[in-house]
């Protein structure tokens, strides 16, 4: 049986292979969008999470839009009084509350946007991960900064080097350049925070602070104490962390109601193949039908090419979601906010499982009629069809 | 002896829109084992239809039929078709090979909706046919005399009792119909019941009665 089919099948390849990739698309469309809802929310919570903190000081104005640009490096419109660090410090929840003052700096020469970070000890309390790839691992005097690693590859320096700065008016020695983290500190320049308020005009203002608790069950407490500081505002990450995963929600939603149509149109395809091979088929069926097949053998073999097809093409699906997934998450990326820095896409073993059931119940259900249809055609038929 | 075939007022009746075509009306005759009867009359006559109840392939609008004394009034679809796959083997005026199969794969047909176990004789058949060097072949490389012989190495799969044949010579030149008309006639002569339906006079005359149809009736045996 399984030999009938295939013969046929295999006699038609165009039509087999444009019927089998048309499914193939629809199932990597599928198993991207949910393999990226996946890698999203997974690798938002291991950047929270890395970053050692639970909430931030940030400025009035909209809070998760001034903590997603405090995440990203970015600078911000307002500043905060240095003196919310102060009052952060005392409260006695806080364990570590760290300070920074982020600029951009555009550099239209270079087509690029330099992005410079201002902190103090304190941030070392909250990234104990931070490593030097080469130099000092933290600032040696005031004129010293410490590159991203990436940063440093853009720059071309190493520590050692001067940096000319036209804001600071006089060159920077570079200290350090960082071991790669796979976070936004990869992109920034770091100096000390009182060079970059210096550097940046702003003394005594800061962008944020980062605050780590004694106990992250405090969250609640702390959080209602510090929103009393004036000018500042509290953004816990558990609240980012929602407004992300709400907002990346809504875009997804959009994307899968795109893929439903991608499904539903590939499943149109599948049946208007079957459908056609089994009109072209009638002869071959009628004599399968006078030569002793049953209309149930009859169904089952056309069953059986639904079969082989969904099959082929729901592999191939998975296969292009794989080789697809960069371009996919390319593009999902300029469409969400604060997309984390490490792979979005994760095709995990359900995420294969529910693409492939879903291609295999579109194929099976596209086969269905014209299966049907095959059963019933007449073996007398045989007689009369050229 | 039991009489492979016994029709008794055998009537088919076509529906076409509101108007009646009576293909057949009222058939009687018996055929017995090892008999060749060919059945014959002008286009139009029948004869088709004929074939197609006596291989089970449609049910009669009225009489009796039997199979090797089977009665087939009232049977289901299903004991049809099992009927029609153990009873009866069926060659057509083009051939009905599948194009997507080999020859020998064409001719183990029948075993793959048996389920019996095929192999053996299918090789015998293709021998028997003289096929052999053709086993691989796909039917778009053979003759019509080749497809022929095919079709009916694939009827005779199931060791059937009846051999039905609507024209096999009609898309064949003489010469080539001549070996097929030899080969039903062998077949017969080894006990095997044919009904050819055929428009050629040569497999007329070879055929030890005649059945004559004349718009749906038998005329008397000449
Ligand atoms: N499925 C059908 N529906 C309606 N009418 C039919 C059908 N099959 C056959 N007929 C009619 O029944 C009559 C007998 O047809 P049949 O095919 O049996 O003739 P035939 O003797 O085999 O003719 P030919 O020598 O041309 O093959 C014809 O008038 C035909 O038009
Ligand atoms: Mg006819």
């Amino acid at each position: 049986m399984l030999l009938v089919a295939m013969r046929n099948l295999i006699c038609r390849p165009l039509r087999s292979t444009l019927t089998a990739a048309g499914l193939a698309l629809a199932v990597a469309v599928m198993a991207g969008l949910s393999a990226f809802g996946e890698g999203y929310r997974r690798s938002l919570d291991s950047e929270l999470s890395r970053m050692g903190m639970q909430m931030m000081l940030v400025p009035l104005g909209c809070p998760y839009d001034a903590a997603a640009r405090v995440l990203k490096g970015r600078s911000l419109e307002h500043s905060l009084p240095e003196a919310a660090v102060l009052e952060a410090r005392s409260d006695p929840a806080v364990a570590v509350a760290a300070p920074m003052l982020l600029a951009s700096v555009p550099r239209p020469a270079q087509g690029r946007t330099d992005l410079w970070a201002g902190i103090d000890e304190a941030a070392l309390q909250l990234k104990p991960w931070w490593d030097a790839k080469a130099g000092e691992r933290w600032f040696t005097d005031d004129d010293s900064v410490i590159l991203g690693a990436e940063a440093a590859e853009v720059e071309m320096r190493s520590p050692g080097d001067l940096l000319y700065s036209p804001e600071a008016g006089r060159s920077l020695r570079v200290v350090g350049v960082l071991a790669r983290s796979g976070t936004s500190d990869d992109s920034l320049f770091f100096v000390s925070l009182r060079t970059a308020q210096q550097m940046f005009d702003s003394p005594g203002r800061i962008t944020a602070v980062a605050i780590r608790l004694h106990d992250p069950e405090m969250l609640r407490e702390a959080s209602g104490r510090l929103q009393e500081a004036r000018g500042a505002q509290v953004v816990t990450m558990t609240e980012m962390m929602g407004a992300f995963l709400n907002l990346v929600g809504s875009v997804r939603s959009l994307l899968v109601s795109v893929a439903l149509v991608a499904v539903t149109a590939s499943g149109l395809i599948v049946f208007n193949t079957l459908l056609g091979s089994v009109l072209e088929q009638t002869r071959d069926l009628a004599v399968m039908r006078a030569v002793g097949a049953s209309r149930v053998q009859v169904f089952v073999l056309i069953g059986v090419q639904a079969g082989i097809l969904t099959g082929i093409g729901g592999c191939g699906g998975l296969l292009l979601a794989a080789l697809l997934g960069p371009l996919i998450e390319q593009i999902v990326r300029g469409m969400v906010p604060l997309a984390p820095s490490g792979t979005l896409l994760s095709l995990t073993a359900p995420v294969l499982a529910r693409g492939l059931g879903l291609g295999l119940a579109v194929g099976l259900a596209a086969g269905v009629y014209p299966a049907w249809q095959a059963s019933r055609v007449q073996p007398a038929l045989a007689m009369r069809l050229e | 002896m039991q009489p492979v075939i016994s029709a008794l007022n055998l009537s088919k009746t076509y529906r076409r829109g509101t108007e009646q075509v009576h293909a057949l009306a009222s058939v009687s005759f018996e055929i017995g084992a090892g008999e060749l009867v060919a059945v014959v009359g002008p286009s139009g006559s029948g004869k088709t239809t004929l074939l197609n109840l006596l291989g089970c392939m449609d049910v009669p609008t009225s009489g009796d039929l039997s199979i090797m004394g089977h009665p087939t009034r009232g049977l289901s679809e299903r004991a049809l078709t099992r009927l029609r796959r153990d009873q009866v083997g069926f060659v057509f005026q083009h051939f009905g090979l599948i194009p997507t199969l080999t020859v020998e794969e064409n001719i183990r047909l029948p075993g793959l909706f048996s389920g019996k176990q095929v192999k053996h004789r299918a090789a015998e058949l293709c021998t028997r046919v003289g096929l052999d060097h053709r086993r691989r072949h796909r039917p778009h490389e053979l003759s019509g005399g080749e497809m022929q012989r095919v079709a009916i190495a694939r009827a005779l799969l199931n060791e059937p009792h009846l051999l039905l044949a609507d024209e096999p010579t009609g898309n064949l030149d003489s010469v080539t119909g001549g070996s097929i008309i030899s080969l039903l006639q062998e077949l017969t002569a080894q006990g095997l019941t044919v009904v050819v339906v055929t428009h050629n006079d040569r497999l007329a005359e070879s055929a030890a009665r005649r059945l004559v149809l004349e718009d749906g009736r038998l005329a008397p045996s000449i």
